[in-house]
């Protein structure tokens, strides 16, 4: 495939025009694998549509030439596109959960794929070899089964079955890995290369994870604001002196500059003890009587002082999402205490929730966002509210000219800003962050954190970071602890982290560098 | 299963047995009743007005009466008519099937149309054709049905291609079944078309907004990714992901059929529950009105019904798991 000064332009609602991709070259050879590296908004994911001619209404697409195996797609018609899309082109969508329809089985939506490009006879065949090849085993169940009723891997597998099944020779992966945990990235990540491997395809790998690409990638295309960067192979990619290409590349270069900061001296006080916590829930199915108990928290003790950071880490499931809902009052615990040291009668818990921009309502705008809080408390005068907003606003670095935007026209990091500010108004000492950057890229990361980490040691807060992995937010931490099916299994210095002998410590470490998506060892 | 079917009906008998006590209470509020206009009569004396109505039991408590009524209900009278001499149920069953043989075919036809208009506008609709739909929609949306009953009645009678009015063609009464047949779907024709008008705006409007939002979501978008057909894509990937709340906006229109088709029923002459439930409520002849009212709710409780069990034939996610 290959394409000559592709050019994509989005037309705003309000009449506004942005460019999501200006004028861009490039070519992918027979079974050659070309990794497009990005932030986030730099218009790879446009690529991805656009390649397929996928794009929504209000965008423009123009290209001098995009040809696919010798066939000029810029004259195909929207039969003919469609004929090739599945077949000679596949597309594996960004989110898994996403990207299959709730109310179809599995089965049916990859024998849709089937039934669109080939005769009926040999289907079903097809689609159990198929299942069997992205090692979903047991097919006759997986035919049957609906998305909700898999995990998120299998529901990536699945997405990869749908791709595959009519052969394409080209597939194009927009960020197959970035909604899925540390244990599963990886093991995705290995059945795209066996499949690219056994099937000789062409691929397109798009991703803000430069370590993914290191032996999957021929090549590497780095893109920022829908222009190429850089071009070439991995080695020469992070040679390069660019501030933008190194900070995608090799994230450690800047872990190693957030390091500074890190050296927070805590005083004794404990702002926050939480005591002998536990938490079932009990579910029940409707049209049944049966019901069962999931235990969430078992027993889970500790404590956290001024100024000090720990990190709570554990697989989807281990009960830490549970824990951080609790502490911040959003949950009841059966039994345990949790004791928070109240000055002036105030809740001083305030929550940063995992996906910034969910939490945040769209048509408010920045200024209102903030606000709400005090508001809230009511205790204010609109002009005090008003200085205190904007005082906010200074502290995590948020642009005053965007207090009228509204939360819908920011982008992740401006978001994670936004939230960041939102829990600072309303004067906290404890901050629970959850998972609060993963939704980032890494430099989106890096930038937060080392954020969080200055207003730690303005404000005297403690915080509480909880985290599905290592990432490197858990370095800063002064206590680690690692929870598995509702309990602390291990408690842990960053420092002493790489030695631990716990298996479920174990497990989450090699998960994290099979994937060298943290800098262990840059910091430690 | 079979507790979720108990409740409901539970729930069911209870909402009814709620409705009749307000029922009964409004209609001892309303002034009169049925012999109040016989009182202007000067040929009936005041004492032969009272010996009716103590024949008839109107001068007993409203307990008293409510007792007797819950009694006849259960022998399945429903409580007697006084303009027609009846017991109730003689009268309004048969009304009630004419009036859903209207009213159902009615309303599956509208459905079926509002359901391919709007998925077909929602996918291949363009910035015209959505225009003209936004425009019509509203005009519709905007007309009484009692206007549209009336246009109905006037071109039936400019044409005289359709009856304007009735069931039944007096010339085909003793004809065999198939004409007879022929001759119900020829009077249906007009009042269906009324009814389908009336209420075809508000749920295609709804079709088309849910179409569009499930068109933007990603795995619709994956699906003709994969090369899947348009046509496919729309009827079978993103009708069924957008039907939740449309199966809600079902049960709701198939309790709300009752009171679309009254006005119906009352221009156009068709001979069932509307026309009669206006007679009585004008003639005070209470028990016909409690039971018509009745039975709309019971539509109303039917509906939802039918809309939860939709819902869990449509949607996995509801759906128990083995």
């Amino acid at each position: 495939m290959s394409a000559a000064a592709l050019r994509v332009v989005y037309a705003g609602s309000d009449g506004r025009v942005s460019v999501a991709i200006s004028s861009l070259d490039f070519d992918v050879g027979p079974q050659e694998t070309l990794g497009i590296l990005g932030e986030s908004g730099s218009g790879k994911s446009s690529l991805a549509h656009a390649l397929l001619r996928l794009l929504p209404g209000n965008a423009k697409f123009s290209a001098d030439r995009l040809c696919f195996q010798n066939d000029d797609l810029l004259r195909f018609s929207q039969t003919e596109l469609r004929r090739l899309r599945g077949a000679g082109i596949a597309l594996i969508s960004q989110e898994p959960a996403l990207a299959l329809n709730p109310v179809l089985t599995v089965g049916r939506q990859i024998e849709d794929v089937l039934a669109a490009h080939r005769s009926r006879d040999q289907r079903k065949q097809s689609v159990k070899s198929i299942l069997r090849d992205v090692g979903l085993e047991d097919t006759a169940r997986m035919m049957r089964a609906y998305p909700h009723q898999l995990s998120g891997g299998q529901r990536q597998r699945a997405a990869i079955a749908q791709a595959l099944v009519c052969s394409p020779s080209l597939l194009i992966a927009d960020e197959p890995l970035s909604a899925l945990d540390v244990s599963t990235q990886a093991e995705v990540l290995e059945l795209l290369k066996r499949v690219k491997q056994e099937r000789r395809l062409a691929m397109i790998f798009i991703t803000h994870n430069a370590a993914v690409l290191e032996g999957l990638a021929d090549r590497i295309m780095v893109m920022r604001q829908g222009e190429v960067v850089a071009m070439g192979r991995f080695g020469e990619i992070s040679a390069s002196d660019d501030p933008y290409v190194a900070n995608l590349i090799s994230p450690q270069k800047t872990l190693a500059q957030l390091a500074a900061p890190a050296a927070i001296t805590a005083s004794g006080e404990p702002l926050l003890q939480v005591r002998g916590l536990s938490k079932k829930f009990v579910q029940s199915r409707p049209f049944s009587r049966k019901s069962f108990t999931i235990t969430a928290l078992e027993d889970v003790s500790f404590e956290v002082a001024e100024c000090q950071s720990i990190a709570i880490i554990g697989r989807s499931g281990s009960g830490k999402s549970t824990l951080a809902r609790c502490l911040a009052g959003l949950e009841e615990a059966d039994s345990g205490e949790i004791v928070a040291n109240r000055t002036n009668g105030k809740n001083n818990v305030q929550m940063i929730f995992q996906e910034a921009g969910t939490a945040l309502n769209p048509r408010f705008t920045a200024e209102e966002i903030i606000a709400e809080p005090l508001l809230i408390a009511g205790k204010l005068t609109p002009e005090q509210r008003m200085e205190r907003v904007s005082a906010v606003m200074d502290d995590v670095g948020f642009n005053p000219e965007w207090a009228g935007r509204r939360a819908e026209q920011f982008s992740g990091g401006q978001k994670q800003r936004l939230a960041l500010a939102r829990a600072l108004v309303a004067e906290p000492r404890v901050l629970i962050l959850d998972e609060a950057f993963s939704g980032l890229d890494v430099p989106a990361q890096a930038r937060m954190m080392r954020l969080v980490l200055e207003l730690q040691s303005r404000h005297k807060l403690a915080c509480i970071h909880v985290s599905h992995d290592l990432n490197f937010v858990s370095l800063f931490a002064r206590e680690v602890l690692v929870m598995d099916a509702g309990r602390i299994v291990e408690r842990t210095s960053p420092s002493r982290l790489l030695e631990s002998q716990n298996p479920v410590t174990r497990a989450i470490i090699e998960q994290s560098e099979s994937l060298h998506a943290i800098g262990l060892e840059a910091v430690l | 299963m079979i507790r979720f079917i108990s409740r409901r009906l539970a729930q069911t008998v209870l909402l009814l047995f709620g409705i009749s006590v307000v029922l009964f209470l409004l209609a001892e509020a309303v002034p009169g009743d049925y012999f109040s206009e016989a009182q202007l009569n000067p040929n009936i004396s005041a004492n032969t007005l009272q010996a009716l109505r103590s024949q008839y039991g109107l001068d007993r408590p409203l307990v008293v009466r409510y007792g007797y009524w819950l009694a006849s209900v259960a022998r399945g009278d429903m409580g007697y008519s006084l303009a027609y001499n009846q017991p109730v149920s003689q009268l309004l069953f048969p009304r009630l099937g004419n009036t859903l043989l209207l009213a159902v075919p009615a309303l599956l036809t509208c459905w079926v149309l509002a359901l391919v208009l709007g998925v077909l506008l929602a996918g291949y609709g363009g910035k015209w054709s959505e225009r003209v739909f936004s425009l019509g929609s509203s005009a519709l949306l905007a007309t009484p049905d009692v206007l549209l009953a009336l246009l109905a009645l006037l071109i039936a009678a400019r044409t005289r291609l359709f009856p304007a009015g009735g069931m039944h063609s007096l010339a085909t009464a003793d004809s065999g079944r198939l004409s007879s047949a022929r001759d119900l779907a020829w009077h249906l024709f007009l009042p269906g078309c009324v009814f389908i008008l009336s209420s075809l705006a508000p749920i295609v409007r709804h079709v088309h907004a849910e179409m569009k939002e499930v068109l933007q979501t990603p795995h619709v978008r994956a699906a003709e990714g994969h090369g899947i057909s348009r046509l496919r894509v729309l009827f079978r990937y993103a009708l069924p992901a957008a039907a939740n709340p449309l199966v809600s906006l079902f049960g709701v229109s198939v309790g709300l059929m009752f009171s679309v088709v009254l006005v119906v029923e009352i221009v156009l002459g068709w001979p069932g529950l509307g026309p009669m439930l206006l007679e009585a409520i004008l003639a005070r002849d209470m028990f016909v009105t409690i039971g018509g009212v009745l039975l709309s709710a019971l539509m109303l409780v039917l509906g939802n019904v039918v809309a939860d069990f939709l819902l869990y034939a449509i949607d996995p996610r509801i759906r128990v798991q083995p």
